[in-house]
């Protein structure tokens, strides 16, 4: 699997997992973000991602980089999903392995905030009854 | 000289444009384009202010010059993840 892979396609987070499996690896962590119910409230029926798609592959790239000059990681693996999700849908899944789980933690953490934060992508949310909106999000970080 | 523009999420809405060719003096800045953006599609004048630009895949400022052949994409408040 490419270390970083945006896709409209289902994000099997197992495999995700798999894909940073090493014999130098003592510690492994797995972050998968999901599709939620509740907005504010509001019941969610599904969310439209948009992207980007080859600023983004970049930016996903740049975020390897940066997160390998940081942590001693062993195998790093990201994987976005675009397109139309439904509730319970895996949008997202970072899966980190480093020597010792500390470094992992963190790596994995700085690796989903950075996403969260600098990804040229927008998602609309679809409630129940049929009205739609993009969520507000923040100004793109570098 | 003449850029592409790439409009996403609700500057697509906007516009109703996923991406034109945008005819500017040679030379122009981004401030120079997203004002001429902004004569073309003054509904974008609600989102403006919120918006950042790329040029050929990174930031940019706004007094970055452009050339001809850019790819500039007009980038919403974003929310990955």
């Amino acid at each position: 699997m490419e270390s970083v892979r945006i896709t409209r396609r289902p994000i099997d987070p197992s495999r995700v997992l798999a894909a940073v499996g090493d014999e130098e690896a003592g510690g492994t962590v797995l972050f998968v973000g999901t599709i939620r119910l509740r907005s504010e409230k509001k019941t969610v029926e599904g969310l439209t991602y948009e992207v980007y798609r080859e600023m983004a592959k970049r930016r996903m790239r740049d975020i390897e980089a940066r997160v390998r000059k940081r942590w001693p990681v062993v195998r790093i693996t990201m994987v976005h999903r675009y397109g139309h999700l439904k509730v319970g849908d895996v949008s997202v899944a970072v899966a980190v392995s480093c020597e010792h789980r500390a470094e992992a933690f963190e790596a994995c953490r700085y690796a989903i905030d950075t996403i969260k934060g600098t990804l040229p992508m927008w998602k609309k949310e679809r409630f129940r009854g049929g009205a739609q909106a993009w969520v507000k999000g923040t100004p793109i970080g570098t | 000289m003449i850029v592409k523009v790439l409009y996403f999420a609700s500057a697509q809405g906007l516009t109703n444009l996923k991406s034109e060719s945008m005819r500017l003096k040679e030379g122009s800045s981004v401030k120079e384009m997203a004002a001429e953006m902004l004569r073309l599609h003054p509904d974008l004048k609600s989102i403006e202010p919120t918006v950042r630009y790329s040029v050929n895949f990174e930031i940019a400022d706004s007094n970055s010059t452009l050339r001809d052949g850019d790819e500039v994409a007009v980038l919403p408040p974003v929310a990955g993840g």
